[in-house]
């Protein structure tokens, strides 16, 4: 026997208490990681944010158009090496009214071209460009609902209504995959002239968003300036941004959120700090009698300490460990792969990564330590008669 | 069996600390007897709010190397409170305490912590085993402050619980020894590490009467054989009858 075996022998002296104390830290370490993934994933597209990308939106507001002329102007502003620009869809699968992808309206020669981390084969990107009502989806939209190339989809959308029965209708021409963690890739994209060409004569040639890389990153800000300058004159006024400022205000409408799932992700590690502070406590309390032994045999202060924190520690390393374990399946799995295929846009990436795991288990330990400082600060300063008379 | 008072009287010099032995061992005493506990003016107070209570009252004593004393009084003479002060457990209020030459109500706590690990053994009167521990390792427990091998920790506790005539309850837990086992076990954990001095408080309290007179032939068996020094308290009239003094207390002072 040694020092530690005897600290482990009391963390299973009552199975039943250790064992829920472990589940509620582990259901904590969970619920930590959750919503720590939620914020991740959430921002991970603003901190992946391409510094060489400009997006050139209405200066009002994003969900305002700019004329289709502010394309070509965007491009022959100098130090912009190659443009494109998209139009929000809205679209739904009639087939899957209860999947939600992103569906976009692009500009097809250029479009790749500028997220170049959106990858198909070069028959297939030809392919999609050659045919006016060609479409390329993304490899995780496409499995979920069993799309191939070749097969001919329909979407039906609120921002651009048909009859209802005459959706929208696409050839898959190609299935792309992603370079980066933060692309969504449940997006589907087609050409934007084939909705543009149905539009009525008051919505034509009206675009969403012009998106353009520049040739030095180190001059974004002066080439948004310079793009900004241009339509200074202009009936429609633009703002552009680098691409994570662009994300960046885009999330900030969603800050309120993100700033409550932060302190509700400490609140939890909180809780769980007092519970387990007082399981420990009574722990010490039900066996001050036996520190008292033992400090008679001569253990010292620092010893019975020593004890109490170790058994804090097994007792956060064990619940860190499992929460882990069982992150896996229920949140890289379960939610995490059900959030990449349904709601893409805004989780691209939903997986526990290694650094969130590794703070996940070092804040467990940390729980430990701390819940048990207090009783174990207690315990070492026991009077030893007074703890041998005690009597749990 | 003596029945015996306090040394009595004593100079100043014997209070003074620069007088008191710095090595190790018994001091030896005027008579030429060697005495393992010197005790001078010990006065301990306790305070109930903040009325005082004076527990033991500028109390004296020596106790002779390789004795077995028997501290006998009423409840709340202050039998237990001595017990405690020789052991280390507790400080006093004023005086000395000299055990095995060292001077401990001078000792801080962690320093007192490994002179108990060094020269006492521990029999208490609910046994106090660890439930969590088998009996070897309740033995062993004393031998983990040591810096022995796991190998030698674990003879040395089998050896004690031989001595105490439990080599067959080795792997059993408290719950599954019998009182009288127990607080044999508790005997082998108080010998486990040679200890010069053995302290037990009301060591037959809660044992039958078979039991009790097991335990108590079991400490005259160290005391005579092995040369411990025994220290006990008991209100036990025929566990007080095995030891070889009896010091009767009575309100903090010796009768």
């Amino acid at each position: 026997m040694t020092l530690i075996e005897l600290a482990a022998r009391n963390v299973l002296r009552n199975k039943v208490r250790t064992l829920l104390t472990v589940a509620g830290v582990a259901v904590a370490v969970l619920t930590f990681l959750l919503l720590r993934t939620v914020i991740y994933s959430w921002t991970a597209g603003v901190d992946a944010a391409a510094t060489d990308r400009l997006v050139t939106r209405h200066k009002v507001t994003f969900v305002l158009e700019l004329p289709l002329r502010y394309f070509e102007d965007v491009r022959m502003v100098p130090g912009v090496r190659v443009a494109t620009f998209a139009n929000w869809f809205g679209g739904k699968d009639p087939q899957h009214p209860n999947d939600f992808f992103q569906t976009l309206a692009v500009e097809p020669d250029t479009f790749f071209d500028v997220y170049s981390e959106m990858k198909l084969p070069a028959t297939e990107l030809a392919a999609f460009k050659q045919n006016r009502q060609g479409a390329v989806v993304g490899d995780v939209i496409a499995a979920k609902l069993g799309w191939k190339v070749g097969d001919r989809i329909t979407l039906e959308s609120p921002i651009f209504p048909t009859p209802p029965d005459q959706p929208w209708t696409f050839m898959v021409e190609g299935i792309y995959e992603a370079t980066s963690k933060a692309v969504d890739r449940s997006t589907v994209v087609f050409h934007w002239k084939y909705i543009n060409d149905a539009m009525p004569e008051v919505r034509k040639d009206e675009i969403g968003w012009v998106v353009s890389r520049v040739d030095d990153p180190s001059r974004a800000a002066e080439v948004a300036s310079a793009i900004d300058r241009a339509f200074e004159t202009r009936d429609t006024q633009t703002m552009t941004q680098d691409e994570r400022a662009f994300a960046s205000s885009f999330m900030a409408s969603f800050s309120a959120v993100l700033s409550a799932l932060d302190i509700v992700s400490v609140g939890i590690l909180l809780i769980m700090l007092l519970v387990l502070g007082n399981t420990i406590a009574m722990g010490v309390r039900e066996r001050t009698n036996e520190y008292g032994v033992l400090r008679a045999l001569g253990f010292s202060p620092s010893h019975i300490a020593g004890f109490i924190v170790g058994e804090s520690l097994v007792v956060g390393a064990l619940g860190g460990a499992l929460g882990l374990l069982i992150s896996y399946p229920i949140v890289n799995r379960g939610i995490g792969n059900w959030l990449e295929e349904n709601m893409g846009a805004m989780f691209p990436y939903f997986q526990v990564t290694p650094l969130l795991a590794t703070i996940a288990f070092a804040l467990a330990l940390a729980l430990g330590l701390v819940a048990a400082a207090v009783p174990a600060w207690g315990a070492s300063r026991l009077n030893v008669t007074d703890a041998l008379r005690r009597v749990a | 069996m003596t029945d015996s008072t306090s040394d009595g009287a004593h100079s100043d010099a014997d209070l003074d600390p620069a007088n008191e032995p710095r090595q190790s061992g018994p001091v030896e005493r005027a008579d030429g007897a060697e005495s393992i506990v010197r005790i001078r003016s010990l006065v301990k107070t306790y305070f109930r709010g903040d009325e005082p209570l004076k527990v033991l009252d500028q109390l004296d004593l020596d106790i002779p190397k390789g004795s077995f004393e028997a501290l006998m009084g009423p409840s709340g003479s202050g039998k237990s409170t001595l017990l405690n002060l020789i052991a280390g457990l507790d400080r006093p209020t004023s005086g000395t305490v000299v055990v095995d030459g060292k001077q401990i109500d001078r000792m801080g706590e962690s320093q007192l912590a490994r002179w108990r690990a060094a020269t006492l053994g521990f029999v208490f009167q609910s046994f106090n085993l660890l439930p969590v521990l088998t009996a070897l390792e309740n033995v062993e427990l004393p031998l983990l402050l040591a810096p022995l091998r796991a190998a030698e920790r674990r003879k040395r506790a089998e050896t004690a619980l031989k001595i105490v005539g439990l080599e067959d309850r080795v792997k059993h837990y408290p719950r599954q020894l019998s009182g009288g086992q127990e607080q044999r076990v508790a005997i082998a954990r108080a010998i486990v590490n040679d200890p010069k001095i053995i302290v037990a408080d009301e060591p037959t309290g809660d044992l039958d009467r078979q039991s009790a007179a097991d335990v108590m032939t079991l400490l005259e068996k160290l005391n005579q054989q092995l040369g411990k020094t025994i220290v006990m308290v008991t209100h036990d009239p025929a566990a007080a009858e095995r030891a070889s003094i009896i010091r009767r207390l009575d309100k903090g002072i010796l009768v």
